[in-house]
């Protein structure tokens, strides 16, 4: 027998094999993970580059054109950057701003931005007119690749701009027909308004539901019931939430197509996963705790409000962001309880007619000018940027709860 | 009763040392920590071929451990370290060198509870000879473990039954099968009445009685009676350490080290 | 209780006070109030889909015959041009579920071994938070991913391919299920118990034949529930197929066509504002209450497949 392991050469070999199947294994099933990852990675990195394009531009010379060596400013209206270079030039800015009709028409016809490269200069705001013609535009790569010849292709007083889409701006404008001119602001309200009454409406009939179920319901048919029920639920498409919500309260109830509609309709969506979070938590606060309190003559609602729902808080909260989160991504059932494209106001209440960000997305995506593309990723962007916080903090909040027992 | 410390520098107790010779599997200064935590000292044990060796000792003293590492069954905890010598057929199987894969095709294991696959009886038995690709007749081997396992009579119109339909007692056998059919010359078994009635245990105490004139069998027990009635040699452990070793007829009627004739006498343990 | 053992109670403090156990009583019903939310829900929803779904039907221009077997679907169009077969966008939706599953169940099972049998502890758990972020991305995200991202690859690679197709919209899909996948088969995975595993090991498998051979098999009602709870999702998702897939109905079988499926042509309905009552408006319900009978169907086999053969340990 040889030092070297044991068996015979045949044996070996027959392992070896063996061994290099196990490799193969490890190889296959890790590629989907790879792959997933990649897949992640890739689209973040899409959206993001695609908020940025560069234009080459013929300034409309009937605009104010202003441009200013303010250097790296993220935020900031319009009129501070244009009273602040008017008061730079001796001129009085209440001419332009103080009068509204003035004031309305410069918005209009302008818009700050923030240019990262202006004809190959870095760094600087200008007050454009947006209807400065556009002669052309070019993706991120493909306008890198091409930038010295475009530079060099440049013909009298054509300019070449690399612009931001997603700039301090974008928050603070209405949705609009021209691109340039497209902003977050009503969706980014909308999007509040509607998350704040989900969770109002959602969290109470959850949690509630999630407290009978644990501590309250009796042993018997009608609890299965309702468990298989809310389990059922979980699977139902949120496109049939939005038949829901358009029959029964857009219609039946007739509440119309406004903030109220949405929330309820997203409330429903999202009560199955805020019930089995709330259960799991209040499942997992340890028996032992409720009989000390029973044992100490507490009433059964005592025992739940004082003892186990303080115990279950972290694993409840975790969850309620958890669906908040969803909530806040669907686009479908909104689409069919009368999210609109376009809303002239600011959403302000919950009657209110709205628009959402995803909606706002949606509909930039289903816009014929190119350039709505890049709006559509800026507003992408930023709600991955807000579902991105909201699962760090549920992250944090569920690595903690998972600690303290 | 508290547990009573054994001093650093015990030397093992020994009587009538099997010859290295006659010995199968031979275990020097072998000591295990998991973690930072040390679960064997320096244990040196001769194990001798077709003989039942029985482990006894408290429960957490080491019996498992010190079994599992006969066939390496420990390198599935990742925190396991290993120091010493533990040689099979003359292979320090710690070797870098020796695939644990072939060393437990070689000592087979029995587990406390039954652990049958969800699998049919059959396929139960054919499992390790096809993993190793055994190339004769799969039938007639299926037969010869489960008749060697005492259990043929009872499940050879159900073979295509699953294992789980079979009771505690016949699931234990078919696992004592399921390890024969890989031709094994070593049989590890930890504790393995422990889940099963009296007449089912006395099934397999006659079972590792005849099955010992093919196989070495190691046995883990902490019932004393299972020690005295199946083995041939008896190894004491407390905490770690191997506090005697020597014939069971000895042990039980003469134990030499103190801390031996407490625990078979029931005073501590 | 007599009066007397009442009083003798109330001496020695031990009355039930009134308007506590009134007050626990309220608490109790208002919870089960919050509970029964679930069940008018699910009531709603069923009561919304069929009595439009009806109304639909019992118009003298649908049959049902037609509606299963026609092979055009213009509900929207002028009464002249009409017909309500829905046949093109159930096809639809199976092509686009047909890839998603090709590219997910794959991957989702495959992630799936690796998490839970190759990877160690902390890269199991990193990964798992990385699958529920993608899990989380919003499909409108996703719509637009496959739209401007992947048909244009797909476009210089495919001959012939629409700008909107079911090809693309089902591969960026079968990502969005991979998660779904993934999780419930780690799970099901782990669950097996480690005296099975360490059987196989005692006859010398070595890890791979274990999870093939042992952990896989015994995991395998959850890996099946998985798979099916996936192509439900996937017939139930909207945005992808609405924005990558189109909204013209055509019957064929064609991975490079513009098609619709049942969601995308319920999006299509619903943004139209068809006047309430009227047979387009109502034809959405229709689909909708097959899309509803589809996937719950689907989800109920998946409950049933856990409890009825899924292996239970102690
Ligand atoms: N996987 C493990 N990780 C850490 N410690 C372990 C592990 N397995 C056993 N131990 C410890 O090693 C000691 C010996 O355990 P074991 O061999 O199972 O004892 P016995 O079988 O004699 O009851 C015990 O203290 C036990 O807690
Ligand atoms: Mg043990």
């Amino acid at each position: 027998m040889s030092l070297k392991g044991i068996g015979t050469p045949a044996d070996q070999a027959r392992l070896a094999r063996r061994k290099r199947i196990g490799q193969i294994y490890r190889i296959v099933t890790g590629i989907p993970v790879v792959l997933a990852v990649l897949l992640i990675a890739t689209l973040v990195f899409d959206v993001t580059t695609d908020t940025v394009s560069w234009h080459v531009v013929e300034p409309d010379n009937e605009g104010v054109n202003l441009s200013f060596q303010e250097g790296f400013r993220w935020f900031g209206t319009w009129e501070h950057v244009v009273t602040q270079e008017l008061e730079a030039r001796g001129e009085d800015p209440a001419a332009t701003l103080g009068d509204a009709e003035e004031r309305r028409k410069f918005g209009l016809r302008n818009r700050v931005e923030l240019l990262w490269s202006l004809n190959g200069q870095p760094m600087r705001w200008v007050v454009s007119n947006s209807r400065d013609d556009r002669v052309a535009s070019y993706g991120w790569f493909e306008g890198n690749r091409m930038h010295d010849e475009l530079l060099a292709g440049l013909e009298g007083g054509e300019q070449l701009r690399l612009n931001p889409w997603l700039d301090a701006a974008f928050f603070t404008k209405n949705a609009s027909r021209t691109p340039l001119m497209a902003g977050l602001i009503n969706a980014l309200v909308g999007t509040v308004w509607v998350i704040l009454l989900v969770i109002l409406i959602s969290v109470p009939i959850g949690v509630g539901s999630a407290v009978y179920l644990e501590e309250y319901a009796p042993n018997n048919w009608m609890t299965r019931f309702i468990e298989v029920n809310i389990r059922n639920l979980a699977g139902v498409p949120s496109i049939v939430y939005g038949i829901l919500g358009l029959y029964a309260f857009v219609r039946l109830m007739n509440i119309g197509p406004v903030v109220l509609s949405a929330s309820m309709t997203l409330a429903l969506l999202i009560l199955p996963v805020v019930v089995i979070a709330s259960r799991e938590a209040i499942k997992a606060v340890p028996p032992s705790l409720r009989q000390a309190s029973y044992g100490l003559g507490a009433t059964r609602w005592q025992t739940t409000s004082r003892v186990v729902l303080p115990n279950a808080v972290s694993g409840i909260v975790t969850g309620v962001i958890l669906a908040v989160a969803r909530a806040i991504g669907e686009t479908a059932p909104l689409l069919m309880v009368g999210a609109a494209a376009f809303i002239p106001r600011i959403p302000d209440g919950p009657f209110a007619t709205y628009t959402v960000i995803p909606i706002q997305i949606y509909s930039w995506v289903g816009e014929n000018d190119p350039e709505f593309a890049n709006v559509a990723s800026a507003g992408i962007v930023v709600l991955l940027v807000i579902l991105v916080a909201l699962y760090a903090v549920a992250f944090y909040l569920r690595r903690r709860f998972e600690r303290s027992w | 009763m508290a547990s009573q410390a054994v001093p650093k520098d015990h030397v093992t107790v020994r009587t009538d040392p099997i010859p290295a010779g006659e010995a199968v599997v031979t275990l020097e200064n072998l000591s295990l920590w998991y973690g930072d935590f040390q679960a064997l000292h320096d244990v040196s044990l001769t194990v001798p071929k077709n003989q039942v060796t029985a482990l006894i000792g408290a429960s957490g003293c080491g019996k498992s451990t010190l079994l599992r590492c006969v066939n390496r069954m420990n390198d599935l905890v990742p925190s396991v370290r290993v120091e010493g010598q533990l040689s099979y057929e003359g292979v320090n199987l710690y070797d870098g060198a020796v695939d644990p894969v072939e060393v437990r095709r070689r000592v087979g294991m029995v587990f406390q509870k039954p652990n049958p696959f969800p699998k049919s009886v059959y396929e139960n038995v054919a499992f390790g000879p096809r993993l190793h690709g055994y190339a004769g007749d799969m039938d007639a081997l299926v037969e010869k473990s489960l008749k060697g396992a005492a259990l043929w009579d009872e499940v050879q119109d159900k073979l295509k039954q699953s294992g789980l339909g079979l009771s505690g007692g016949q699931q234990q056998r078919l696992c004592i099968a399921r390890a024969m059919a890989t031709d094994p010359d070593v049989i590890l078994m930890d504790e393995p009445t422990s889940a099963l009635d009296p007449i089912a245990t006395d099934r397999i105490e006659e079972l590792i009685h005849e099955i010992k004139k093919d196989y070495t069998v190691i046995i883990v027990t902490h019932n004393m009676q299972q020690a005295g009635r199946v083995s041939d040699r008896t190894a004491f452990m407390h905490l770690g350490v191997l506090i005697e070793e020597g014939p069971t007829e000895q042990i039980f009627t003469n134990p030499q080290h103190e801390m031996t004739e407490r625990y078979i006498s029931g005073r501590f343990g | 209780m007599t009066q007397n053992a009442k009083t003798l109670a109330r001496a020695a403090g031990l009355h039930k006070s009134g308007t506590r156990n009134v007050g626990e009583r309220v608490i109790g019903i208002v919870l089960f109030l919050a509970a029964s939310v679930s069940i008018v829900t699910t009531a709603a929803v069923i009561l919304a889909l069929s009595a439009e779904t009806i109304s639909f039907f019992a118009d003298p221009a649908v049959s049902i015959v037609e509606f299963l077997t026609a092979r055009e679907w213009t509900p929207l169009f002028p009464e002249s041009q009409r017909y309500f077969g829905i046949s093109p966008l159930v096809i639809g939706t199976l092509m686009v579920t047909f890839v998603a599953l090709i590219v997910g169940l794959p991957l989702g099972l495959g992630s799936a071994i690796y998490l839970s049998e190759f990877a160690n502890p902390q890269t199991r758990r990193s990964v798992m938070s990385v699958l529920e972020v993608l899990a989380g991305i919003p499909t409108v995200v996703l719509g637009y991913f496959a739209l401007f991202f992947v048909t244009p690859i797909l476009r210089d690679i495919v001959p012939g391919l629409n700008l909107f197709n079911p090809l693309s919209a089902g591969l960026v899909m079968g990502f969005m299920i991979l998660p779904t996948i993934s999780s419930i088969s780690v799970d099901s995975m782990q669950a097996v118990p480690r005296a099975l595993r360490e059987a196989a090991y005692g006859l010398g498998a070595s890890k791979h034949e274990v999870v093939a051979k042992v952990v896989v098999p015994a995991a395998l009602s959850g890996i099946v529930a998985s798979f099916i709870l996936a192509m439900s999702r996937a017939i139930g998702e909207t945005m992808i197929v609405t924005l990558a897939a189109g909204q013209k109905p055509t019957f064929t079988f064609d991975l490079r066509e513009t098609i619709a499926t049942m969601t995308s042509f319920i999006v299509q309905a619903a943004k139209g504002d068809q006047p309430a009552g009227s047979l387009a408006s109502q034809s959405l319900y229709a689909v909708g209450a097959t899309l509803f009978l589809m996937t719950f169907a689907l989800n109920l086999v998946s409950q049933q497949i856990v409890q009825r053969f899924g292996e239970r340990y102690e």
